[in-house]
């Protein structure tokens, strides 16, 4: 065994009981004091990884030693008694509790029979809270807070058990890049004290910024592990994606042609009675990327689905001169709107249905004979079509799309939604989810759709993606806009204050 | 004016059964799990209740076996639906049809056709002095009691944690099955009570339809009150004094109304129904309410 080893891994391999291979045969060492990164691309197994160590799947296969002894934790409980505690992607937090309340649940200070010990608990939080560095209100309900302060209820509620392990999943992906930063410096922080923290990421300038050793998953695979200075970012990617990628598509000058859509003064009601989107005025040009910035959960979900007609709204809204108001989603969508929505499962695909019946969803009229039924023939080499005008990895149209990767389903998507011709395309989180080559796909046909014409707008909460595409960026935050700039003022500092709700005086 | 006065204690007694059952309901849905059985729990803890004051003597201890019957019922709910991952509406069901099904069997193995009449000395005995009911001091208790239990303690917190997330009460150690199982038992324990209250205390009787839809407008209650114990007291004196009111005024319009009776007796299950239209849509239940966890 590795000598000085906090967590040794050996040869784990995990398999879902639906038969996906996640690992096959990792090795992990963390050392004590030390933050260690675990890059991989989306489906790599981080966190599949991770939930084993923290008890909240068991492996199939291989050995946990933990301080040195072998460990088989059957449940997070145990773990975390022993030390490992780990903040989930979606956060693990009772809504309606305050900070509090969540911090104490399961160590509530006495028996179970008797009163929460409020006052304690509330002073042992504040003492971690001043060592930390991170800060949350405590009595107000979480589901309330902006979900990076979510984020640091978590990460507390943790050091509040005394976790000598902490395992973050993406905790930067509902981050702001100040935040980001802070939470670095909080990991460097609880290193120094001889903690260890996994941070899991598929973002290279974060594994410089924070780990001190970093190890790189490929397909359920390790196909390294290294002390992370002297490591280069393009070593790394290349470990991380294992294949050279063309370079990106060069975006072409163009000035932008006629306004597409126009909106003045939109507003989407929310949830008790607050508004979810307020008073928002832009336009999408033909030729270019309007990008939309912000953290996940300012308003920019409902901006999208009153737009395709999914939610009322008030104020002024036009594509191509035609008012939209009092039209629902068909009737937009013939007016020449193209929607890849954010959550491919729920909304995009019919999982159950295979990739031709897939293929014509929302569009049948092509397909019918005059006697109104499909015509098979037409539909299945429509499908055939997609499959090779983008690359569709797939043994055929029959496919039910449940067994296609994410990006497969997700070229799917954009060829069924570009087949409709459309004059204006939203592209919400379009590559959310993707693996490297298939993000690099979709990010490639979106900016040549712009070069041929297209008016696009793009909701992004990852900023790289707006930043590399957009012809102008706007900021949302808490349902408006918090400033809109052009592609000369792009400046992530500047952007990232934004998103964080910090207004440009004047 | 003077009717409306005078079937008060006949509303404070009508008010036990649909406020114990209600309140042990707002616990077992605080923790996620729907239990549709009320009525079914009801009649089979007035059975149980029964027999044990007649078969010890003592009143006291047959409400013992009442709510021990329901605590038997709410775990054999709780098994299906938290470790079996059942239907748990399926289960309610099955429930009431139990209770109708084995006490109209039990009423017919041991007295024949009719259903009996309970011997005075074993009934509930009142309050010395007061002239009321002990159950219809203790409902209040128990309200004050559930209502400190969910909010003030630490179990409360565990089990409005595995109703709202249960991955969150599992990630910090909180024992989802255990809290839910014995939420849903103290709210069959309860329901029990309400039985034992209705068989010894109340109606002096067992039938297979004892509580008479009292179980359903509990779940209304529950409805109503937004699963918070004081709302539940409101709610059931609420009802119990449309109940009340509709049993004098049946006897009233007997002689001359020219009502039917059947028709008076309507009178607290379409004002439940009213009240609960009204009430409901602000309601806002725990997020997992009857859905079973299961780590990935
Ligand atoms: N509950 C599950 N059932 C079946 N397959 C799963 C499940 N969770 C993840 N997977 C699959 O396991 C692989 C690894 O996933 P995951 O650990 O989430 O990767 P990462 O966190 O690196 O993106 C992926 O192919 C994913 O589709
Ligand atoms: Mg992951």
């Amino acid at each position: 065994m590795a000598d000085n080893a906090l967590l040794e891994a050996r040869g784990i391999a995990k398999v879902y009981p639906d038969g996906t291979v996640a690992l096959r045969g990792v090795d992990l060492v963390v050392r004590p004091g030390e933050v260690h990164g675990l890059l991989g691309e989306n489906g790599a197994g981080k966190t599949t990884l991770t939930k084993i160590i923290s008890g909240l799947l068991p492996p199939t296969s291989g050995e946990i030693r933990w301080r040195g002894k072998r460990v088989r934790f059957s449940s997070p409980r145990e773990a975390l008694r022993a030390g490992i505690g780990m903040v989930h992607q979606h956060f693990a937090l009772v809504g309606p509790f305050t900070g509090l309340e969540n911090i104490a649940l399961g160590e509530e200070g006495g028996g179970a029979l008797s009163p929460v010990h409020v006052a304690s608990v509330r002073r042992r939080v504040e003492a971690i809270m001043r060592e930390s560095g991170l800060e949350a209100p405590l009595d107000v309900p979480v589901e309330d807070l902006p979900v990076g302060v979510q984020q640091r209820v978590e990460i507390l509620k943790m050091l509040y058990r005394e976790v000598d392990l902490l395992i973050l999943d993406e905790p930067t992906a509902v981050l702001t890049p100040q935040e980001a930063e802070e939470l670095f410096s909080v990991l460097r922080g609880l290193a120094a004290q001889g903690r260890s923290v996994i941070f899991i990421t598929h973002k290279l300038a974060e594994v410089t910024a924070v780990t001190d050793r970093v190890t790189v998953l490929r397909r359920g695979e390790v196909v390294a592990t290294r002390e992370t200075p002297g490591s280069t970012a393009e070593e790394l990617a290349r470990l991380m994606v294992g294949e050279e990628l063309p370079p990106p598509r060069a975006r072409a000058e163009r000035a932008p042609g006629r306004e597409v859509l126009r909106l003045e003064g939109f507003t989407v009601p929310g949830p008790a009675g607050k508004p979810a989107v307020q008073g928002v005025s832009f336009s999408v040009r033909e030729g270019e990327i309007l990008g939309i910035a912000g953290v996940q959960g300012n308003g920019q979900t409902e901006l999208v689905e009153a737009l395709v007609g999914l939610r009322p709204w008030s104020g002024h809204a036009e594509l191509l001169g035609k008012d939209l108001a009092g039209r629902g989603p068909g009737e937009i969508a013939s007016l020449g709107l193209a929607h890849i929505p954010e959550d491919r499962h729920g909304m995009g695909l019919i999982l159950e249905f295979n990739l031709a019946e897939n293929a014509i969803l929302g569009r049948l009229r092509p397909f019918l004979d005059p006697l109104g039924r499909l015509r098979w023939g037409k539909v299945y080499r429509f499908a055939r079509e997609l499959i090779s005008r983008f690359s569709i990895q797939a043994p055929g149209p029959r496919v039910p799309v449940r067994y296609l990767s994410g990006g497969n389903q997700q070229r799917l998507v954009v060829g069924r939604e570009l087949s409709k011709a459309p004059k204006l395309l939203i592209a919400n989180q379009p590559t959310r989810g993707l693996d490297v080559a298939a993000t690099r796909y979709i990010r490639d046909l979106l900016l040549r759709l712009r070069d041929e014409g297209m008016a696009i707008l793009l909701v992004s909460a990852d900023l790289d993606e707006v930043l590399e595409l957009s012809d102008r960026v706007a900021v949302m935050y808490r349902g408006t806009f918090a400033g809109v700039l052009s592609r000369e003022e792009f400046d992530r500092e500047r952007i990232g204050l934004l998103m964080g709700g910090v207004r440009e005086a004047g | 004016m003077i009717i409306l006065l005078q079937v008060l204690p006949v509303a404070l007694r009508a008010m036990v059964p649909v406020t114990l059952c209600a309140v042990g309901e707002i616990t077992g849905e605080r923790a996620g799990v729907v239990n549709i059985g009320l009525e079914g729990i009801m009649t089979l803890s007035a059975f149980a209740a029964a027999i044990g004051s007649w078969a010890t003597g003592n009143p006291w201890i047959g409400a013992l076996c009442g709510m021990g019957a329901g605590a038997i019922v709410g775990l054999l709910h709780g098994f299906i639906s938290v470790y079996l991952r059942g239907d748990q509406i399926i289960s309610g069901v099955g429930i009431n049809l139990l209770g109708m099904g084995a006490v109209g069997f039990g009423t017919w193995a041991l007295w024949g056709a009719k259903s009996p009449m309970l011997d005075k000395k074993f009934w509930i005995p009142e309050v010395p002095g007061l002239g009321i009911s002990p159950f219809v001091l203790m409902t209040p208790l128990l309200v004050v009691l559930t209502w400190w239990l969910l909010h003030r303690t630490a179990l409360g917190l565990r089990i409005r944690a595995v109703g709202e997330n249960p991955v969150a009460a599992d990630v910090v150690g909180v024992p989802v099955e255990g809290v839910r199982l014995l939420a849903v038992v103290f709210g069959g324990a309860l329901g029990g009570l309400a039985g034992a209250f209705l068989s010894l205390d109340w109606l002096h009787t067992v039938s297979p339809t004892l509580p008479a839809g009292r179980g359903f407008i509990a779940l209304a209650n529950v409805v109503f009150s937004k699963l918070n114990p004081f709302l539940a007291l409101l709610g059931g004196f609420l009802f119990g004094y449309f109940d009340a009111l509709a049993i004098q005024l049946a006897s009233v319009a007997g002689f001359g109304g020219g009502i039917p009776y059947q028709f008076v007796r309507m009178i607290p299950y379409i004002a439940t129904l009213a009240v609960v239209a009204l009430a409901i849509g602000r309601a806002r239940f725990p997020k997992a309410l009857g859905q079973p966890y299961r780590r990935e």
